[in-house]
Formats: structure tokens, C-alpha cells, sequence
């Protein structure tokens, strides 16, 4: 039983009178009044015994407390059960809590595992000390240092005081892959007892002392501005305490959302819309089609693609377009800001906690130091909450009112504040020499620009862009990359994997498309294409094409690769793969088996997995995003489609835009292998190959090739 | 202000509210305080805001605090005394959540269908949680899990 489920079923002891108590605020629990040995500012561990755990990066579904916490345990040999878990606030010990690209665990791994071997190793030393022993005739176990030869045993509590007089090991022994006992078995999530019984705190939950809640009517164009704004109605509704103007916007102060929400609903407000109130989606398509047109920037490029494309006896192109999508995190924006005595305080489920301080004190013309930032778990993330945009409309009211409020988007209000994915238009042509062999490959991406994260440049540096494209990992003697990037009249923003979805999509399913040119099998046209040199590099990363081939053969073993699924009555089955290797690091195979009717409608049965994302810390969490990421990828696939009606975006609700439900989901199939002693990430790697999967699998199916997103049952009859 | 008695989680209250329309939700998470309670839509189309109303699954964000009056709630907070409640203990045991924030309602929405003297089998619990929302896609797990809570309840 974990601390926080011993502390949970204490407070549930208290009966049923208690839980009608207003919940506690946020960032009390898991603090130690005094705690005696803190050999870093990952962990301290009190007389008591209780492990306190230093976690510096966002929960939002990941599993990231407890993958990160059970780094640090392994290395400490604490006892799990003991393990208090603490949200990191950002500062000079927590200088990168960001929390995106699937990095957490890749880049805590080093600095966590030496902080728990440091502390076991004085511990350790501690106790060696105490029994006039030698500390290697010791050794640290579930939170306590045995002697081996005498069977002495002392629990890290009795410890701590002397292990804190020690100096810290600077490089501590780390240990070996072989004695993990944490490491790679299924944990699970630390905040579960908090989550089943409603007690976990999301930032939409917390509370401040005499805070008001607020609701902002801002301009939904980008670029628009406010004309004039009447409040007397808004004023009328019970409940509402005032209204502030900000930058940009109009806030509702009320004493609960409900009467905010009313009351910004009463606003009168008109804006003028700017140069982009008469923006729509064919607009935007054509800004893409007309930059597609144009010499691209080449990011990529060996032998002549050109000239042997040009030449070739056989050639295909196509283009694939994939939609603007929206991130629809179930927890709309919030934040609670503090702004008073030339200090901020902001409570926000944010995945960039730094940028939030900095942009909150530059907002206020304070020092970043002034600027306290609590993370709080995250209602879903996926990239939307790397924009510190809706922590910033907190701070501004907070400061325009003069006391402690809480900003709360409607469901509406989110979709209409989204930093969407933007559509992504991708070219691709290859040349096969006269015996069907693949001699050259063009892939050009187009698309926006991501405004989440500053003005447009173009001449910013690429980074491997278009991700998929440039790291396209089969061996192709003639190979041109191009990346169109174009600035963007409408907010946008990082997105669940970010590029990899469209252009893998893209590549993925054109080369299904050479391989029935040429009469191969799709898996064996990938193994030839991936058994060339290996690792290559590529910019600053190597791309491991053997072990891309290694995890293709065991989806296709697994999914019964050759075979033609069941066949079902009036519909017609296909079987379709996808393969990627995402940055350089985690790899993936998928294969989805569908089914299409007669009206073209598409049900997806079942999707295999095979992955390598290198050491497993959490089993269940990795088997957890993969499932996580099928089904974000199949909501992509099938449904997601934001579309750009008077400059703003034109879904506002779920029935707009739909994304998949429990009826709709297929079998899962997931095989974890082993690899690399690095663990990799896993967060963001199951989502792009899952729509190129069932865009392959539909084309076995029917003969119909997927080229745009959702796919559209009128496309397939 | 208009007064409402609801019986929240066992306990009769006299809430006070300027506008008879405001929804349960609001009630439960800004009034009282039991944020388990989680708004996602406030359309009816996620059931994050799930909660019984005698003994009703019922998305609260659809139910305005006059047609609460006079019934009984029971919230998330307020499931069990001590967090064992049988869809709490399959959603641990198939460590269901992610972000987790979707739970509570799919929670409430499986406790109310296996309460009573006819319990629901699993395709009608997952025909129900079919009108719910998980952006995580943890609903395989979910399956998991519900497929214990039936089991149990036949047991």
C-alpha cells in the first residue's frame, strides 16, 4: 500500500461527513516538516522513514509521477510502499520542468538514477559506520541497510541523521539492469486511489483563499481587437461580483463558474475582426496548395533524386492531406493567478512551467524569481498546454481585479482557443528502375507555422523537419527532403507527436502504394528497404534501421502477416502495416485489420503493436500509452477535423467534433521488446503509424488509396 | 436567493443559489466543494459530471439545483467511506486511469448500473460508458475492469 493510499483511506475513515468538506488546497500534501537528509533536491527521506520524491515534469496522463518516481526508488532501494510523491516547482533546482516531445524519462534517467544511488550509498556508509563494519560487507534494501554477515538491519529512518552529516558521492555506483527490481514491472499509477475516488486535484479543482472565479469574452480571430463592450446585463446576473477589462479581453468575476460563465455570456461585446475575420478552410488550402507550388527549403538530400526520378522507367506521385485537429484535453484551460505585493503566485495545469514564469513576469514587469508557478495534474495535455497563453489571461485579471482568481474556459471556449494542429499537405514521387527496385524518393511537407511558439521566422532552423520525412529510415540511393513552412493567420500548436502523424501517414501509405506498383509485399518491400548500412545518421541522431526491421517482423508475426483476416459478411477485410522510428530513438511497428461496407463505412477490429522504446521503467504505463496512442491515432484517423469559418474556429462542442468511444474499440495487441539500457520515450511514438495502418489495411480491403484525413466513407464506396 | 435542501453524500444541506438554473455541477464543485465532480462539457456529451440522483446515473452539468431539491445526491467523494467500492477497486486493480480526469463519471456511471437487486451486464455498462468520453483511450482497460465489477456482483 502506497503512502498516498494509506493517507486516502485515512481520510475515508472519517465517514461520509468528511467528504463534504471542501478538499484541501493544493501542494500540501507529501511535504515533510522537517526532514533530516536531503542529499539532493530529488528526495528526502524523515526520521519516520516516509520517502518524499521529487518529480519535475507535468502529469497529465503519461504516468510521469510514477515512472520518474520509480526511477529514483529503484536506485534508493526505497520501499515503494513508503514513497511520497512532490510536484517540482520551477527554480534554480528545477531548471527544466517542461514537459513535451517524450522526453521525461530520457532525460531524467541519468540525474535521478545518480541522485537515489548517491543517497543509498550514504545511507549505506551511515550504517557501515554505526556497526564498525565495512560499508561493501552492507547492502540497501526496501528502505532499510542489512548487514549481510550479521543479519544487523537499519531502517533508512534511524539513519537519516547521520547520513546527513556525509558528503555527497559525486558519482555514485549505479546498479546493474540485472538487480532492478522496480524497473520494467508493471507499477500502478501513484495517483490511482486519488483519481478512482475524486480526491486527485486537477488545476480546474484548485482552490485559493478568496479567490473569484473568472470567464473572459476575448476576440476568437487572432489579430482581432475590441471595439466597445457593455456590462450592465452582465452585471445583473446573480452572482457576478465584477467586471475587468485586460488586454485583449473582458473578464467576468463571479463567486462561482456557473454565474462567470452566465455572466460573460450576457457581455455585450463587439469586436472588429481584423485582417483574418473572413478566413476559411479552402482559404488556408489554398495558401498550403500555392506554397506547395513553390521551391521548397531541402532539409534532406543524397545522390540526385532529380534527375534519376526524371529518368526512370517507372514513377509515382501523390499527395496526402491531413486536417487542422483539435486537442480537446477533457480538462478545459484554467489557471489560478495571485498577483500582490509585487509577487505572482499561478496555479496552472501547464506543461511549460518556466515559460509561464517568465511570460507571467514579463506580463508584470517583475523578476521571473517573484513569479511562483504550481503545477497541478493536467485533465490531458498533448501539447496544448506547452502554450502559456490561458496562465497569462489568469495573471492579467488577477491583476486587474486585485485578488486571487481562477479562469475557467467553457468547452467552447476551448475549441475557440485552441492552438490547432495545422493541416499538412505532403508530396511524394519515387522512381523504380526497370526492375521494380525503388531508385529515387521526394517528400516535400507543407504547413503553417506553429504560433504557440513565437512569430513566424523562416529562416529558424528546421529541427529535422519535416519530422518523417527527413528521418525516413529505408535505404534509397536518391533521396530529396523539403520543408515548406509558411506563417499562420490562426492560432496554432504542438499537437500529439507534433509533424510525425501527417508525414508518416504520408510516406507510409506511399510506399504501400509502390509496393502494389510493384507487385511486392509490403512488409518484404520494407525489410529490403531496411536492410541497408545500419545505424545511419542522420543530423545529430542515428537511425537504427535493423532494429526497425527487428520490431516489423514481430508485428507481423503476431498480427498473422500473409494471411487475409476473417472474412465478414458483406464486407470487405484488409490487413494493412506502418513502421517508424521516431527522433532517432523508440521504435514502432503497427498492423491494423478493418473491415469496410458497402457504404464505405470503416470499423477497425484490431491493432497490433509491436515496440522497442529501449528500457522499460514502468510496464504498465508503456502498455498504457501504446493503447493510449492507438486510440488517439484512430480518432485521427476516423473522425478529427477542425475546419476555419470566419477566421475562427467552427467546432465548438464533442458532437462537432467527435473523437472515438468505447464501442468503437478495436483489439488491442501490444509487445513491449527488449532493447537499448536507455529508456526511450513512449508518450507521443504509438500515434503516427496507426492512420497509415488502416489507410493500408482499407486499401488491401478495396483497392482505395487513403490520401486526405478523416477518412471519408464516400471516398472508399 | 432562493434556498434548495439536497442530501449530498448522506448529509442534508441547505444550499443557497441566486439562479434556480444553476446546474448541479457547479453546486457540488464551487459550493460545496467536491471537485470529484469534473466539467468537461457541461452538454451532456462527455459524462464527466456523472453523479446519482436516487440512485440515477445523471450527467450533472443537465440537471439545474431546483430539480435537485429535495433528492438525493451521491458524488465521486462519496461513493464509499473508504475508496473500496467495488468499480473503485476493478479501476485500481486494472490501473485504468491516465490523465484521469474522464474516471469519476465513468465510475459513477458503472456503480449505478450494478447497484441493486438486477445488476447490468457488461454490454449494457459499456453501451452506457459508450456515451462517455476518455481522450486518453484508456477503454479497453476500462472494459477490463468493468468485466471484474460484473463478475464480482454475480459472485
Amino acid at each position: 500500500m502506497s503512502a498516498t493510499r494509506r493517507q486516502f483511506l485515512k481520510n475515508g475513515a472519517l465517514g461520509a461527513a468528511a467528504l463534504a468538506l471542501p478538499i484541501p488546497l493544493f501542494g500540501q500534501a507529501g511535504k515533510l516538516a522537517a526532514a533530516p537528509f536531503a542529499p539532493s533536491q530529488w528526495l528526502r527521506i524523515g526520521a519516520d522513514g516516509r520517502t518524499v520524491l521529487v518529480v519535475a515534469h507535468s502529469e497529465m496522463g503519461q504516468g510521469v509521477r510514477t515512472s520518474l518516481a520509480m526511477i529514483l526508488a529503484e536506485e534508493l532501494e526505497a520501499d515503494w510502499k513508503t514513497v511520497v510523491i512532490e510536484q517540482a516547482s520551477p527554480g534554480p533546482n528545477y531548471t527544466n520542468t517542461g514537459t513535451g516531445g517524450s522526453d521525461s524519462v530520457e532525460s531524467s534517467w541519468k540525474p535521478l538514477r545518480e541522485a537515489g544511488a548517491a543517497a543509498r550509498e550514504m545511507l549505506v556508509e551511515a550504517a557501515a559506520n554505526k556497526w564498525g563494519v565495512p560499508a561493501s560487507d552492507c547492502r540497501a534494501e526496501m528502505g532499510a541497510v542489512i548487514h549481510s554477515a550479521s543479519g544487523r538491519k537499519a531502517s533508512y529512518g534511524e539513519l537519516v541523521a547521520a547520513a546527513a552529516a556525509l558528503p555527497v558521492p559525486k558519482q555514485p555506483r549505479l546498479k546493474d539492469a540485472k538487480d532492478f527490481r522496480l524497473l520494467g514491472t508493471r507499477v500502478p499509477r501513484i495517483d490511482g486511489p486519488g483519481i478512482v475516488t475524486g480526491r486527485a486535484v486537477y488545476g480546474i479543482d484548485t482552490r485559493v483563499p478568496g479567490m473569484l472565479f473568472a470567464a473572459l469574452a476575448v476576440c476568437p480571430v487572432k489579430g482581432g481587437k475590441l471595439v466597445r463592450y457593455e456590462v450592465t446585463k452582465a452585471k445583473a446576473v446573480p452572482g457576478v461580483r465584477d467586471v475587468v477589462l485586460i488586454d485583449g479581453g473582458v473578464a467576468v468575476l463571479a463567486d462561482d463558474t456557473f454565474a462567470a460563465l452566465s455572466g460573460r455570456d450576457a457581455l455585450e461585446v463587439v469586436w472588429d475582426d481584423g485582417p483574418n475575420g473572413k478566413l476559411t478552410t479552402e482559404e488556408l488550402w489554398g495558401r498550403i496548395d500555392r506554397a506547395a507550388e513553390k521551391p521548397s527549403r531541402s532539409t534532406r538530400k543524397s545522390g540526385d533524386a532529380g534527375t534519376v526520378l526524371a529518368t526512370a522507367p517507372t514513377r509515382l506521385s501523390a499527395s496526402y492531406r491531413t486536417p487542422f485537429q483539435a486537442h480537446a484535453t477533457l480538462e478545459p484551460g484554467n489557471t489560478i493567478a495571485k498577483v500582490e505585493g509585487g509577487a505572482c503566485e499561478i496555479w496552472s495545469p501547464t506543461q511549460s512551467p518556466q515559460r509561464v514564469q517568465k511570460e507571467a513576469a514579463k506580463l508584470l514587469g517583475i523578476a521571473p524569481e517573484k513569479v511562483t508557478v504550481h503545477v497541478t495534474l493536467i485533465g490531458g495535455g498533448f501539447g496544448r498546454r506547452l502554450g502559456a497563453d490561458y496562465a497569462l489571461e489568469a495573471v492579467a485579471v488577477a491583476r486587474a481585479a486585485k485578488r486571487p482568481v481562477q479562469v475557467v474556459w467553457s468547452r467552447a471556449d476551448d475549441f475557440l482557443r485552441d492552438r490547432v494542429h495545422p493541416a499538412t499537405r505532403v508530396d511524394l514521387a519515387a522512381g523504380l528502375d526497370a526492375s521494380g527496385r525503388l531508385v529515387a524518393w521526394t517528400h516535400t511537407a507543407t504547413t503553417f507555422h506553429l504560433s504557440m511558439f513565437g512569430d513566424f521566422d523562416a529562416n529558424e532552423d528546421p529541427d529535422g523537419n519535416p519530422w518523417g520525412g527527413c528521418d525516413n529510415p529505408y535505404d534509397i540511393p536518391n533521396l530529396a527532403v523539403g520543408w515548406n513552412e509558411i506563417e499562420s493567420p490562426i492560432h496554432t500548436g504542438a499537437w500529439r507527436a507534433v509533424y510525425y502523424p501527417a508525414n508518416v501517414f504520408a510516406r507510409e501509405c506511399f510506399l504501400d502504394e509502390i509496393a502494389a506498383r510493384s507487385g511486392k509485399d509490403p512488409l518484404a518491400l520494407r525489410l529490403a528497404l531496411l536492410s541497408g548500412p545500419s545505424p545511419f545518421t542522420y543530423g545529430k541522431r542515428k537511425v537504427d534501421r535493423a532494429g526497425l526491421a527487428r520490431v516489423l517482423k514481430v508485428a507481423a508475426a503476431k498480427s498473422g502477416w500473409g494471411a487475409v483476416p476473417a472474412a465478414l459478411k458483406g464486407r470487405r477485410s484488409g490487413r494493412g502495416l506502418a513502421c517508424n522510428i521516431y527522433h532517432g530513438s523508440t521504435l514502432i511497428a503497427q498492423v491494423a485489420d478493418v473491415s469496410v461496407g458497402a457504404k464505405g463505412d470503416v470499423r477497425v477490429h484490431r491493432v497490433v503493436t509491436a515496440v522497442d522504446c529501449g528500457q522499460v521503467v514502468n510496464l504498465s504505463g508503456v502498455e498504457g500509452q501504446v493503447e493510449s496512442g492507438v486510440i488517439w491515432g484512430l480518432s485521427y484517423a476516423m473522425k478529427g477535423e477542425i475546419t476555419i469559418a470566419a477566421g475562427r474556429v467552427a467546432q465548438t462542442s464533442f458532437g462537432d467534433y467527435p473523437v472515438l468511444r468505447m464501442d468503437e474499440m478495436p483489439k488491442l495487441e501490444t509487445h513491449v521488446l527488449a532493447g537499448n539500457p536507455v529508456p526511450k520515450g513512449i508518450g507521443e511514438m504509438p500515434v503516427p503509424c496507426v492512420a497509415p495502418a488502416v489507410a493500408n489495411a482499407i486499401a488491401a480491403a478495396t483497392g482505395k488509396r487513403v490520401r486526405r484525413l478523416p477518412i471519408r466513407p464516400a471516398d472508399l464506396v | 436567493m432562493a434556498k434548495y435542501s439536497i442530501t449530498v453524500n448522506g448529509r442534508t444541506q441547505s444550499i443557497e443559489a441566486g439562479n434556480p438554473e444553476m446546474p448541479l455541477l457547479w453546486v457540488l464543485r464551487d459550493t460545496l466543494g467536491l471537485t470529484g465532480t469534473k466539467y468537461g462539457c457541461g452538454a451532456g456529451a462527455c459524462g464527466s459530471c456523472t453523479v446519482h440522483v436516487d440512485g440515477q446515473a445523471m450527467r450533472s452539468c443537465q440537471v439545474p439545483i431546483q430539480a435537485a431539491a429535495g433528492r438525493k445526491v451521491t458524488t465521486i467523494e462519496g461513493l464509499s467511506e473508504d475508496g473500496r467500492h467495488p468499480c473503485q477497486l476493478a479501476w485500481l486493480a486494472e490501473d485504468v486511469a491516465q490523465c484521469g480526469y474522464c474516471q469519476p463519471g465513468m465510475i459513477m456511471t458503472t456503480a449505478a448500473l450494478v447497484a441493486g437487486k438486477k445488476p447490468a451486464g457488461a454490454e449494457q455498462i459499456e453501451a452506457a460508458l459508450s456515451a462517455h468520453i476518455c481522450r486518453c483511450g484508456t477503454y479497453g482497460r476500462m472494459q477490463q475492469a468493468v468485466a471484474r465489477v460484473v463478475a464480482g456482483a454475480k459472485a
